[in-house]
């Protein structure tokens, strides 16, 4: 099932030469990871290391476990932490 | 602590969650019973001191502590070289990176001295006098270098540099030199310029803040035992034991696994106990005397040497049209990091614009060290800096159309699906009714029409946090109930999570302990703070007590010789599920728990989870104030603070913790700040002459608690420690421009400022 994944723009300038927006075919995060990781050799570990994701706009630590519905908008940010 | 305003469409009514029982960490500490982090002693112990650099900036030319180990009495003295070197590289996600080269020289300092306060020779001894008399025979040879405080000149091209290598991340320049400036981040979405030529009215401003710290009561403190064979065991006041744990056994170069970490009672944190000073050093000193060593702050330690919120110095723009609705906004933020990298800049880059619908917008942030102590977390980090500029500059754009600046901001909410500067769409709602709620405020129709009175309107927005927790559920051989979890009770979490668990079992309050547990006792648990416990461990808590409730199912089908499924759990007893089940009387926990060996041993569960899908927080006050023009004293006549609590569990907490960070707020706009002299040493180390809000300054803070539960959450909770400290300084800010018609842009607006604002006027 097709997903859209986003960067913002200055993380899509390190790591994917610009480009915001990708599809992938997932169903959960760690596929997403896994496609990702295909594109660009070394992307899936940054992620999860150094993102919280959105999924359709639900924030989330960047877990496989986490499902990816159908048409969702993936949307890597930066990690937040609180005080 | 008030009955607040409670607005909620809930049709749903629970037994104990929404109730407000006495909380169960009341006696111990009214009683002086509680154990603080200092309040420990274990046999032998020997008593710690830190000594630190008198000095804003220095090289360490020299350490001689001979004199010192020759004093009696003396047990162990450790420098910065009896720690492991850490690699200089930033580890994690961006914005709370870890650099442990950083994090070893900020607990021990090794080639310089940063700032006033740095940890320069920890010593251990029989007794505090002594220990004190060794720092004193202590010889650091310093040779003393330019410094710098301020950002806007650590920024500059010439200043005195903390790091000579150290290249800025982040600049779009090739081939950046050395800076004070670690990073640069932007945020953007839309046309920024073509949202600005669609706007009637185009204001901006610059902004100054000063630090200010958490200003935790209880000093920093702990008690380190290490043994001959490696294991180690601390007693610490902090925000996450976990963390002080992972913090620790990293800055030593021991397993995680070696060590042990026991929470103390906590005597306020607020974000500033969630970093490691003393661990380490105790730790070290223990391994090194073979003693159990206890290391506390004095009050002047803790402003000297632990992190204080940012100051910052920044600029705002906002466009609006006619109507009120904001076209465009932009702003550039720029934030003192302390003495290492690591400002929370971004997130005020993130929060400033996110109550709003605002299809064009851009965020700059720079993180720029200088030679204070390193900046450390404080309640929504970085948020409410960044809201002052940008609330107040909106407050401006209301009052140039002449719009009622509650009015402008319902015509810019952010619903769902309007996305954030960060980029993801909201996904909850909240800030409409909390908007909504604070105009139908009784008070909102009246606003004060005295001279030198005013009233200012401000908002804010904090993303909560979610997260990993553990849980653990006993059931004793009586039916009593024990509920562990590895979260620092800082805001009444044990009431909390005492609450959502009788709520989810079904019997009453009094009948569930609630504990917080040590790092050998409960699953890994992070920090409290982020306003994610609530949320987070309460799932935990929920899921750890459904599994005992399946069990307990399981041990009553068994009594009753029955099919598991033919029991369920309803109002704190096991009940056959139907009548073909069979005719059997309802059995309670203690019933069941009373035949614990029977059925299987002991009844208990544990739940770990990564809570997601957490609900940010919104936040709306309004502030009445009155001038002195004969002072410049800011008298606060009255304050309404709405806030979007999803469902408030026990609301007197979340009363406290809205009036909490309101006053917080209230002294963060009116009084508190750093001041350094020409030496760039402190001068108002102490709350003497560091002026924190007392009861007397403050009136009754209404608060009003709107509850659009999250669905995510069993019992629909939000984070609500953190969004209430993001209004306040602009709301005061704006209320002062009502009343004395002058725009004040300085953190603090304190009596001084405001008559020499007042003076400019005339």
């Amino acid at each position: 099932m097709t997903a859209t994944v986003t960067f913002t723009s200055g993380f899509a300038r390190k790591y994917t030469n610009g480009v915001r927006e990708f599809e992938v075919e997932a169903t959960n995060l760690r596929g997403v990871l896994r496609e990702m990781e295909k594109l660009f050799p070394g992307l899936g570990h940054t992620l999860e290391e150094e993102t919280n994701v959105a999924i359709n706009g639900e924030l989330h630590e960047t877990g496989y476990f986490q499902a990816v519905p159908p048409g969702a908008e993936v949307f890597f940010i930066p990690r937040i932490e609180g005080g | 602590m008030n009955d607040s305003t409670i607005v909620t469409d809930s049709v749903k009514r629970f037994k104990w969650v929404g109730t407000r029982p006495i909380r169960p960490d009341g006696v111990p500490k009214v009683t002086g019973r509680a154990m603080y982090g200092a309040d420990l002693k274990l046999p032998g112990m020997l008593y710690g001191k830190i000594l630190r650099s008198p000095h804003a900036h220095a090289k360490i030319l020299k350490i001689d502590t001979t004199k010192a180990a020759k004093l009696p009495g003396v047990k162990a003295i450790v420098t910065a070289s009896d720690l492991p070197e850490q690699k200089n590289e930033f580890i994690g996600p961006e914005r709370v990176a870890v650099n442990f080269w950083h994090v070893t020289r900020n607990i021990l300092a090794r080639e310089k001295a940063l700032y006033e306060g740095h940890a320069i020779v920890g010593i251990a001894a029989t007794s505090a006098s002594i220990a004190e008399e060794a720092a004193s025979l202590i010889e650091v040879t310093y040779e003393v270098l330019p410094h710098v405080i301020d950002v806007d000149e650590a920024m500059k091209p010439g200043a005195p540099l903390l790091f000579e290598d150290m290249i800025p991340r982040g600049l779009t320049e090739p081939n950046p030199k050395p800076s004070n400036i670690s990073k640069r981040l932007e945020f953007s979405m839309g046309d920024i310029e073509k949202g600005f030529a669609a706007a009637d009215v185009v204001l901006e401003k610059e902004f100054t803040t000063a630090a200010v710290h958490q200003g935790y009561i209880e000093p920093h403190a702990c008690v380190a035992k290490m043994e001959a064979d490696g294991q180690g065991e601390i007693w610490s006041s902090s925000q996450g034991h976990f963390q002080m744990r992972a913090l620790t056994a990293k800055i030593l170069g021991c397993k995680i696994g070696d060590l042990r970490v026991t929470p103390a009672e906590i005597g306020g944190g607020f974000g500033g106990k969630t970093v490691t000073y003393l661990e380490p050093v105790a730790a070290l000193l223990s391994r090194k005397s073979g003693l159990p060593v206890r290391l506390q702050m004095t009050r002047e330690d803790v402003f000297k040497g632990t992190g204080p919120t940012s100051g910052s110095s920044m600029w705002a723009k906002v466009g609006v049209k006619k109507d009120g609705t904001i076209v465009a906004a932009d702003a550039v933020f720029k934030f003192q990091a302390g003495a290492f990298p690591g400002s929370p800049v971004m997130n005020a880059c993130l929060c400033a614009y996110s109550p709003y619908d605002i299809a064009n917008a851009r965020a700059v942030g720079y993180d720029v060290v200088s030679n204070r102590p390193k900046s450390a977390a404080y309640r929504a980090p970085g948020a409410p800096i960044g809201h002052f500029a940008v609330e107040c500059v909106i407050d401006m754009c209301a009052k140039a159309i002449g719009m009622d600046p509650l009015e402008l901001r319902i015509k810019n909410v952010a619903s769902i699906g309007v996305p954030t500067i960060a980029g993801p769409k909201h996904a909850h709602a909240g800030f409409m009714e909390t908007l909504q709620a604070l105009k139908a405020h009784p008070a909102y129709a009246n606003p004060p029409t005295g001279p030198n009175q005013g009233r200012g309107v401000a908002c804010g927005y904090w993303f909560n946090g979610g997260g990993e927790s553990s849980a653990t559920m006993q059931v004793n051989a009586d039916g009593t109930v024990l509920v562990a979890t590895g979260s620092p009770d800082i805001g009444g979490s044990r009431a909390s999570m005492a609450i959502m668990a009788a709520e989810t079992l079904g019997v009453d309050y009094n009948q569930v302990r609630a504990i917080v547990a040590d790092t050998g006792t409960v699953g890994y648990t992070h920090v409290t703070g982020g306003s994610r416990v609530t949320f987070a461990t309460g799932m935990a808590v929920v899921d750890a007590t459904k599994a005992v409730i399946k069990d307990v199912c399981r041990r009553a089908a068994m009594i009753w010789d029955v099919d598991p499924e033919g029991v369920i759990w309803e109002d704190g007893f096991a009940k056959p599920a139907g009548a073909n089940v069979g005719d059997f009387k309802p059995m309670s926990l203690a019933e069941i728990a009373g035949k614990a060996a029977a059925t299987g041993g002991p009844i208990t569960a544990s739940a770990g989870v990564n809570a997601g899908a957490q609900a940010p927080g919104f936040g709306a006050h309004f502030v009445d104030v009155e001038i002195d023009p004969e002072t410049g004293h800011c008298t606060i006549l009255k304050y309404v603070a709405a806030q979007d609590v999803g469902r408030a569990i026990h609301p007197s907490y979340v009363e406290g913790q809205i009036q909490g960070g309101v006053v917080q707020g209230i002294g963060w706009a009116l009084n508190e700040e750093y001041i350094y002299n020409a030496k760039g040493l402190l001068d108002n180390a102490g709350f003497l002459d560091y002026r924190c809000p007392v009861a007397s300054d403050m009136p009754m803070i209404d608060t009003i608690l709107v509850e659009v539960p999250n669905p995510v959450h069993p019992y629909g909770a939000k984070g609500v420690g953190e969004v209430n400290i993001c209004p306040p300084m602009a709301a005061i800010a704006n209320a002062i421009e009502s009343a004395i018609k002058t725009r004040m842009t300085h953190l603090p607006m304190s009596p001084p400022r405001v008559l020499a604002a007042l003076d400019g006027g005339k």
